[in-house]
């Protein structure tokens, strides 16, 4: 991934006071998936003389509008019903008419306005608090033209800090794999507003199971463009492509420790899948597991001391943790006949999975001690895939609840689940990366 | 090594296969001739993902092994799949410088990483009861294609158990 050189600055903002996030909205007005709290995005205000890059304070509003969409949390107030117009009004609190937005039902507002200079792009966005009429951030970004998504998604970001206390999880990419362009799966990135798509590879050979380095500038992914089932790595900035792991066999689901120096990986002993930890140039650090069972999917704990994987070791697929440096597996999961694909939170305390229930396959979290467990999605299809936003908050999965296999975020109630991609092909193994920079 | 040995294997009945062309059948006919009906099959049957590649897979693979099934979530041999194992066995011992390559197949129920390692498994199976019989280990390879090359696209049993299979592949004599 490209190193990002334009700056931000936030400017003189949050104005001294209440944050909204200290204020009667946090807890109360909100709840996930709620969709309670009425926004309006408004596209930025152009102050540039030429008619230069005219639709960028539209595209800037979309994807605001986008990312708010995924989180649940907001009602996006239709853009036909605003009264204030972009190009004529103002977009401080001094300039802006609240009364204009109270009327259509809006207590929270994105106004802004930006110029363009060359190929670069000046942008000030600022969240008031309509109720209240006062501003509650407000950010400028300098960069070129081509960075309007990230600005787009930093400031969603931003929202979501203001509002529910913590930063937002779509200053980042998804990773997936889709047959949308032949009949292989082959890699793709995009923008959690589901912009900016990028194809990785085109191999026309299998590739699967793709996940980001902690910095978010590699993919770990296997495929068998060699013919056998190989874990490589591509550098998404120089589109080098390295061979990681060559065993005879399994060489799949490479997973980054949270400290990049490691991956876990599932290799193949005497015909059964086993759990390994290689360093970065696939050379064996230890076995994790030995066992006459198959043992597969391993996701590193937050602190990189533990692992969740999947194993039939008591006679079908579910979840366990054993320590990095081996030891006895601990079960997690105790219902459901089958558990597969752990992946634990970032913030440590559940493992989202995919057991087979209500005729199909769905998504559930679990504590890590194994209590409390939560099923997110209800016979829709088969529901499966489950990877963490950067946040803890979000999980994006893969669904074929409309037919084809494709891409939903889902909170942790399974009360909104918004649905990402679209089109022909299927969509699968989506990977969350950590935040940007 | 064994990876890259295979590789190459694979990579000259491709080849073999491609570069040939309409003569391939003419060759394997007169392989078949001299090797007792074993050539044309042999040449012309390439992996489930080659075939896949060329939009053939699930036509023609009919060789003279025959696939074996298994149950969901399961790498045991049933009483059909062995007994299909053993004329397998005796087809291997009659042709004793064939190589095969065992793939294992898996069913699109469940998650593509735990039904490659299944198929890991049911190909595993398939090897291990095939080497019992008598047949050297090392003319066998096995590879997991998972859920990733079925033969049959519809979403009910009848098709799921056809896929559900290991598959073999004569990589050469």
């Amino acid at each position: 991934m490209r190193r990002m050189w334009w700056t931000l600055l936030v400017i003189s903002l949050v104005m001294a006071g209440v944050r909204a996030s200290d204020a009667q909205v946090r807890g109360t007005i909100f709840g996930p998936g709620a969709r309670s709290y009425p926004v309006a995005v408004s596209p930025l205000r152009n102050l540039s003389e030429s008619g230069a890059a005219a639709n960028f304070g539209t595209q800037f509003a979309d994807i605001v509008s986008a990312d708010l969409n995924l989180s649940g949390f907001f009602k996006l107030l239709d853009r036909a019903a605003y009264i204030e117009k972009p190009e004529t009004s103002g977009y401080t609190a001094d300039g802006i008419n609240f009364d204009n937005w109270s009327v259509i039902g809006a207590l929270a507002l994105v106004k802004g306005a930006y110029s363009v200079s060359g190929d670069n792009v000046t942008a000030e966005v600022r969240l008031f608090d309509v109720y209240q009429r006062r501003q509650l951030a407000g950010v400028r970004y300098h960069g070129p033209l081509g960075e309007l998504r990230r600005m787009a998604n930093k400031f969603a970001d931003e929202i979501m800090k203001q509002f529910t206390g913590e930063r937002g999880p779509f200053d980042t990419r998804f990773a997936f794999v889709s047959t949308r362009d032949g009949k292989f799966k082959e890699l793709y990135v995009m923008s959690p507003d589901g912009g900016d798509l990028q194809q990785v590879t085109t191999t026309q050979t299998i590739n699967v199971s793709p996940s980001w380095s902690p910095d978010s500038h590699l993919l770990l992914y296997t495929s068998y463009k060699r013919g056998n089932p190989d874990l490589y790595v591509a550098d998404l900035a120089s589109g080098r492509d390295v061979l990681i792991s060559s065993r005879p066999g399994l060489n799949l689901g490479g997973r980054f420790s949270p400290d990049g120096s490691k991956i876990a990986l599932t290799i193949e002993d005497k015909g059964n899948a086993d759990i390994a930890v290689v360093d970065r140039g696939g050379n064996l650090l230890r076995r994790v597991t030995d066992s006459w069972a198959i043992d597969v999917s391993p996701s590193w704990s937050p602190d990189g001391r533990r692992l969740a994987f999947t194993s039939n070791r008591s006679g079908a697929p579910q979840i366990y943790i054993v320590g990095v440096d081996g030891g006895e597996p601990r079960r997690v999961t105790f219902s459901g006949t089958y558990n597969t694909s752990p992946a634990w939170s970032p913030k440590g305390d559940w493992i989202a999975y995919v057991s087979r229930a209500d005729g199909g396959f769905n998504l559930f979290i679990v504590k890590v001690d194994g209590g409390d467990t939560r099923q997110l999605t209800q016979a829709a299809g088969n529901n499966e895939d489950p990877s963490w936003a950067p946040d803890g908050r979000y999980i994006v999965f893969s669904s074929s609840r409309t037919g084809r296999e494709k891409l939903f975020v889902t909170d942790l109630t399974g009360a909104s689940q918004v649905q990402l991609t679209r089109g022909g092909g299927d969509d699968s193994s989506p990977a969350w990366s950590r935040w940007l920079e | 090594m064994a990876v890259r040995l295979r590789a190459v294997a694979v990579l000259g009945v491709l080849l073999a296969v491609g570069s040939m062309g309409c003569s391939a059948k003419k060759k394997g006919a007169a392989a078949g001739a001299a090797g007792g009906g074993v050539g044309e099959e042999g040449l012309a049957a390439g992996s489930s993902l080659e075939r896949y590649k060329q939009g053939t897979l699930g036509t023609g693979e009919e060789g003279p092994l025959k696939d074996i099934h298994f149950a969901f979530d399961s790498a045991e041999l049933d009483e059909q799949a062995r007994g299909i194992l053993r004329d397998d066995a005796s087809w291997l011992k009659d042709h004793s410088k064939a190589k095969v390559e065992i793939e294992g197949h898996c069913d699109e129920r469940g998650t593509v990483e735990y039904n490659l390692a299944l198929g890991t498994k049911r190909a595993g199976a398939a090897k291990e009861y095939v080497v019992a019989l008598g047949i050297s280990a090392d003319r066998l390879t096995t590879i997991s294609y998972g859920e990733e090359l079925p033969l049959c696209h519809e979403h009910n049993e009848e098709c799921w158990q056809k896929n559900r299979r290991a598959h073999f592949v004569i990589l050469g004599e």
